[in-house]
């Protein structure tokens, strides 16, 4: 497909083109439902890229590179074929993987020779990869400050960015810095508050929760006693794997919710699928949600 | 570190060389200041601290370094690689490591987690897409804590947080030939 030929959307509209990833289609399918809720909100036209698949994610590096490049790469070539300049990734981890797959396609030729003979079109190096956040500047949570008419007061959130989204951007290419007190403004408009604690970027231990969780254990339990300690109610989080294995692993007996950041926004903005978000997290928030007559 | 007092210790003298050639970090430039263990989250579980390995890779421990579980058992979460002030990716190096040990079929001390990286890269060979509840199910019968995370998949499948049937890509064909292309079985 080429540039001209898209199809037409509403006046007044952004088209946005996403890279979901695989989470985002089942375990997180309400992290999908509740941020493309409120793309909608900010005036976004929502697309998906057509036919992407896996990013290979932790696996496909860690046995080989190469193939996780080139893994990678063939979501970089249809983006080109579709005429997408911009590719905004959901999940931290996919965002990583795409964007250093980018990287090592631009540095090495044999690389790409490799991915033309995987995929039989040539790479240019004309889609960027580029953080969910980044489609909004920083400031943009105004737009969302009128539509609220839910407060969510009563609710003490520790914001959890994760390892990945907060690492420096020299080395992921997306500066947390610039969008951090904009996030938190974001969450304070809603009525909830916003602790500062001291492991909003400790490692939930990723994939080893799933291969070894006796150790994912360990560093779940440490991050829900610094929360714990900061008199949190709950967390706030912005990657799909985060947000499971601070609900289903560690072994505290009173557990935290863990909220994905855009269904704050549908709670504050009386979103009729809110309640169904919130009935699919492991650890119950409704008790939370209905003592402070949220939900 | 730990050496067997019994054994010789084996150096492989190109074995820096090759590492660094393979991951292109500059092992030369470390001078185990540690910032990168002090930061590591898996540092407490390690056999070796991620400067350790550095260290035993400067010296040629190859067997020591493949057989370790470090290797294994790094996440990439990139502490590292923020606090490091020679700018050395060890992610890059682990991941090199780990395709090392695994190509010359060295022990491997966290067979639980290549069993893991396997059963996910083999569902993504065969829909384009992790399908997640064949993935669990799948990797789950091979080792053995299945019941533990019973009630939590259970909950997981019955809220609809788990699709029964794959999601597949269309062009399937373009795994098959990416395969082709990497040498890679399936």
């Amino acid at each position: 497909m080429s540039k001209g030929d898209r199809k037409l959307i509403p006046l007044g509209k952004r088209r946005i083109c996403i890279y979901p990833g695989c989470s985002l289609t089942a375990s997180s399918r309400d992290f999908a439902d509740s941020l493309f809720q409120m793309a909608r909100m900010a005036g976004m036209w929502v697309e998906e890229l057509k036919d992407w698949n896996c990013c290979g994610a932790s696996p496909a590096h860690s046995v080989n590179p190469e193939y996780a490049t080139l893994l990678s790469g063939r979501n970089l070539i249809l983006a080109q074929k579709q005429g997408i300049e911009d590719l905004y990734v959901v999940c931290p981890s996919c965002y990583i993987r795409l964007k250093e797959s980018m990287h090592k396609l631009d540095k090495d030729a044999g690389l790409r020779d490799k991915l033309f003979e995987a995929y039989g079109t040539e790479y240019t190096g004309e889609v960027n990869v580029r953080f969910f956040l980044e489609s909004l500047e920083p400031g943009d949570e105004e737009i969302f400050k009128g539509k609220m008419n839910q407060s969510l007061a009563g609710l003490n959130a520790v914001i959890y960015y994760g390892c990945l989204m907060s690492r420096p951007e020299r080395v992921t290419g997306f500066e947390l810095k610039v969008y951090e007190s904009s996030i938190i403004k974001f969450v304070e408009n809603t009525g909830a508050k916003v602790i500062d604690w001291g492991a909003s970027s400790r490692c939930c231990g990723a994939h080893l929760a799933v291969s070894r969780p006796d150790l994912s254990d360990r560093l779940v339990d440490r991050i829900l006693d610094y929360a714990k300690r900061a008199k949190a109610n709950c967390i706030i989080t912005f990657c799909p794997l985060c947000q499971v294995n601070l609900e289903m692993r560690g072994k505290a007996k009173d557990r935290l919710p863990v909220f994905f950041i855009p269904e704050l926004a549908g709670f504050a903005t009386g979103e009729v699928k809110a309640l169904k978000w919130a009935r699919r997290h492991l650890v119950n928030p409704l008790p939370l949600l209905r003592n402070h007559r949220i939900l | 570190m730990q050496t067997k007092s019994t054994e010789p210790i084996r150096m492989d003298a190109g074995f820096m060389k090759d590492v660094a050639e393979r991951s292109g970090q500059m092992f030369n430039s470390c001078f185990h200041c540690r910032s990168c263990s002090g930061g590591c989250p898996m540092g407490e579980e390690m056999d070796y601290l991620p400067n350790d390995i550095i260290r035993m890779v400067q010296l040629g421990l190859k067997q020591e370094v493949l057989e370790s579980a470090s290797i294994w058992l790094c996440v990439g979460c990139l502490a590292c690689v923020s606090e490091c002030p020679n700018g050395i990716h060890i992610p890059d190096m682990m991941d090199t490591l780990r395709q090392i040990a695994l190509e010359e079929k060295a022990t491997i001390k966290e067979p639980e987690v290549v069993a893991f990286h396997q059963a996910f890269l083999d569902q993504v060979k065969r829909y384009g897409r992790l399908y997640e509840l064949g993935f669990m199910t799948r990797y789950r019968m091979k080792s053995l804590p299945v019941l533990r995370d019973l009630p939590n998949y259970m909950k997981f499948f019955f809220s609809g947080r788990l699709n029964f049937l794959p999601e597949k890509i269309h062009k399937r064909v373009d795994m098959k030939r990416l395969n082709e292309v990497c040498n890679v079985e399936r």
